[in-house]
């Protein structure tokens, strides 16, 4: 009897396993939309670090294609209102690439947007986790860390209140304590420089062994004799060269830590200055500079745009990485492990993300309709595969009668060496929303105006501008407020209620570690005129009143700071040009005896070169 | 006192595992039949379950002359050491991804049709195919050795209690029988 043969293929189970891709397709065809749309919400939602709805996603399979519908980006700042909202969204992709899970667009189209629509219900803020959300709030916590404003008028003046300072609040006394230390170190480290060299011994000795070579006849030492002294001689001399190049660089050196502790002095000053101010500022006093005017009243918006780009610019940094290396992203979220999902680009491959260049028509729908038109070179998710960089231009018109103007330009450049990303956008005939000033009663509504913006991230480099130009302004004010206000809102108020022009340009440059805005306006000389001339002299008081509180406190620890600072410069100037006196002198005598040795010896001997 | 649903659909798929268990070791299908199933099934349990390659591993289970019992019990059994391994998968999955020597062939791969959908690219998947591959033939033998162990001391006992006299009996037995190993 022989064993049946082992049969390798379970041929009756292709039946069932067809069914089971029938099944799959099936369930493809039931669920994929929605299942699509979930993950893509979720996606975007963790990518922009806000709120993204997808009213409905139809994949179509027979054209390569995704439909969006009812698309809304929650403003991540504002939970109330939408960033933009989309009509429909036509996604014609390239079916080749999606063989190897690339999404590279072809076409493009866009219908019914709305920008800056009120929500139903407020947006979910972003998981703080999340990548964007770590970036929204550390971009958050840059802006309130460098950007710190004066407040313009608090109330009433009242030079008369008694103002209680707690000397630990003054930066000044740290300042002073911390220089004095300084002080003290760079002194003992001159002095022991100092005592090493033994200028005293050396220059003592060497005198001595002047005296004696003095006393010498040269006949009476005879040829080898005065050879033999003046090698002796020529040992102590370049000991006393050493020495006074050592001074020399003693002497570079120290002046170098007295540079640095005059500087200190400065920083002592500046502390000081700080301290006026945070006096002033328990006083309620304001600042009646003009850089400071418009900074109270314009600098949180302003800030708030820089601070808005620089977080755009860095989920740009993120999402589009530089050159050709492995990229690497989080995994999927999943009930397992995450893990870490590597992108491997190759040069003349498709990038995982491209769309290709195009022109877009954008039919703009809601309260603000109109049309713009869009055009798109180079977006995509590797950059260097493409080699150049990704722009966008938006121009177009907005308004039932096309009164707004829209033109907006952005560039990133995440290849080569240099990576740049840079957006400029002016906008004519918008309505913004009204400004209302911190702590006064009254605010600003531009009514229409034209806003321009450019923000320039290079590296650690920023470049921005800020600007509203506005003919047509309303000044709102708060009716209770007002009637409360101190003479000095009042005042501003008055100064305000008179113009109908505002021009505001505030301006970003430096680096992210240290940003420097400056902001101006038509308003700073007004407010600033207005309110010197009729609160000057209160204010000079108060102001006198607080440098005399500051001053009590920090005086006695200033004055010793910048006595010791005195003593030390004086020490090293005065000692260190006796110490090099002292050694040229005994230089000088010894030269002088070994040439009248070598002179009085008979002969035309050889002698040691001096 | 009512039991919630989840403590019941806990303990229903205890009782769907514990039936596949039985059912498997008591096939009739060989020990190294079963035992090729059974390592199939932990291919696709180790690896995160939205894989490409899990398709091409179940389609193995089905079509080759291998036990689906023994495919559902080793997706069954390494589904939850997957969940314990995870970051071995994730740490040897990065080693690999990373390795210089490497990087030409996953560049080749990332970039050649249908590969990418079986996300070998991420650290998890990668490492998990990784071990798989490297536990594959130990998990078979492993695995063949049990069973003919079980069916030798215990196989006749449990084959003729009446539990498993149920089991047989029931619709689902019959479903499953179309897989059965010849």
């Amino acid at each position: 009897m022989t064993a049946p043969r082992f049969k390798v293929f379970r041929w009756r189970a292709i039946g069932p396993l067809l069914l089971f891709l029938l099944l799959l397709v099936g369930l493809w065809m039931a669920f994929a939309d929605t299942v699509a749309r979930g993950m893509a919400e979720d996606n975007l939602s963790g990518m922009l670090g806000t709120q993204v709805d997808i009213g409905r996603l139809t994949i179509l399979e027979g054209e390569a294609a995704v439909e969006v519908r009812q698309l809304a980006i929650a403003d991540p700042r504002d939970p109330r209102r939408n960033l933009l909202e989309a009509g429909t969204i036509l996604i014609d992709l390239d079916p080749v690439p999606l063989t190897e899970k690339k999404l590279v667009i072809d076409r493009l189209s866009l219908n019914g947007l709305q920008f800056l629509t009120q929500r139903a219900t407020p947006a979910r803020p972003a998981d703080p986790n999340s990548p964007a959300g770590r970036l929204l709030a550390q971009t958050d916590a840059w802006a309130r860390e460098k950007f710190q404003f004066p407040a313009l008028a608090l109330g009433r003046i009242d030079s008369a209140r008694s103002l209680v300072l707690n000397p630990d609040q003054l930066g000044t006394v740290k300042a002073a304590v911390a220089l004095a230390g300084r002080v003290d170190s760079t002194r003992q480290a001159f002095e022991e420089s100092l005592n090493q060299l033994q200028l005293k011994a050396l220059v003592d000795s060497s005198a001595e062994l002047a005296t004696q070579l003095a006393a010498l006849d040269p006949k009476k030492l005879g040829l080898a004799g005065v050879q033999r002294t003046v090698s002796s001689v020529q040992q102590r001399l370049d000991r006393i060269k050493r020495a006074q190049s050592q001074l020399q660089g003693l002497e570079q050196s120290a002046r170098t830590s007295l540079a640095t502790l005059q500087q200190g002095l400065q920083e002592v000053d500046a502390a000081r200055q700080r301290d006026y101010a945070f006096a002033r500022s328990l006083l309620q006093l304001p600042s009646l500079d003009a850089p400071d005017v418009s900074a109270a009243l314009f600098g949180e918006p302003s800030a708030g745009f820089f601070e808005a780009a620089l977080g755009y610019a860095r989920l740009i940094e993120r999402y589009v990485p530089p050159g050709l290396e492995p990229w690497k992203r989080p995994g999927p979220r999943r009930t397992r492990l995450d893990g870490t999902t590597v992108e491997f680009p190759k040069v003349a491959e498709y990038p995982r993300f491209l769309l290709k260049q195009g022109d877009v028509d954008l039919t703009v729908g809601g309260p603000v309709p109109g049309s713009l038109k869009a055009t798109a070179n180079g977006i995509t998710s590797q950059p260097a595969l493409i080699g150049v960089p990704a722009t966008v231009a938006i121009t177009g018109a907005l308004g039932k009668d096309r009164s707004v103007g829209v033109q907006l330009g952005a560039m990133v450049r995440r290849f080569g060496r240099a990576p740049k990303d840079s957006l400029a956008a002016r906008l004519t005939g918008v309505s913004l929303p009204a400004i209302q000033f911190p702590k006064l009663p009254f605010g600003v509504d531009p009514g229409a105006s034209t806003l321009s913006t450019s923000f320039t991230l290079a590296g650690d480099r920023i470049q921005g501008s800020w600007e509203i130009l506005s003919d047509r302004v309303t000044w709102l004010a708060d009716s209770t407020g007002l009637k409360n206000a101190s003479v000095f809102e009042a005042t501003i108020w008055r100064v305000l209620s008179g113009l109908t022009v505002l021009r505001v340009r505030a301006e970003l440059g430096g680096t992210i570690e240290h940003p420097t805005l400056a902001i101006r306006s038509n308003l700073d000389d007004a407010i600033a005129g207005r309110l010197r001339a009729l609160l000057g002299e209160e204010i000079a008081k108060a102001e006198r009143k607080v440098r005399q509180a500051v001053d009590q406190l920090v005086d006695q620890q200033v004055t010793a700071v910048q006595a010791r600072v005195s003593d030390l410069t004086t020490q090293v100037t005065d000692r260190l040009p006796v110490e090099r006196g002292q050694l040229d002198a005994v230089h000088q005598r010894l030269e002088t005896e070994v040439r009248r040795l070598t002179r009085g010896a008979a002969g035309g001997i050889t002698l040691p070169k001096l | 006192m009512g039991r919630s649903p989840i403590t019941f659909s806990v303990m229903l798929t205890l009782l769907k595992l514990l039936q596949s268990l039985f059912k498997t070791l008591h096939s009739e299908g060989t020990p190294g039949q079963v035992a090729a199933g059974i390592m199939l099934g932990a291919g696709i349990g180790l690896s995160p379950l939205l894989s490409g390659h899990n398709l091409l591993l179940f389609a193995m289970i089905v079509l080759l002359n291998v036990s689906f019992g023994g495919g559902m019990l080793g997706l069954a059994l390494f589904t939850p050491v997957a969940f314990l391994l995870d970051p071995v998968f994730d740490r040897l999955g990065y080693v690999l991804l990373e390795a210089p020597a490497l990087q030409a062939l996953w560049t080749s791969l990332y970039n050649t049709p249908l590969v990418p959908y079986t996300s070998f690219n991420n650290t998890v998947t990668l490492g998990a195919l990784v071990a798989w591959l490297a536990l594959a033939v130990p998990i078979y033998f492993g695995a063949r050795a049990a069973v003919s162990r079980y069916r030798a001391k215990y196989g006749e006992r449990v084959n003729n209690s009446r539990l498993m006299k149920a089991l047989k009996a029931s619709k689902a037995y019959n479903v499953y029988s179309w897989f059965q190993a010849e």
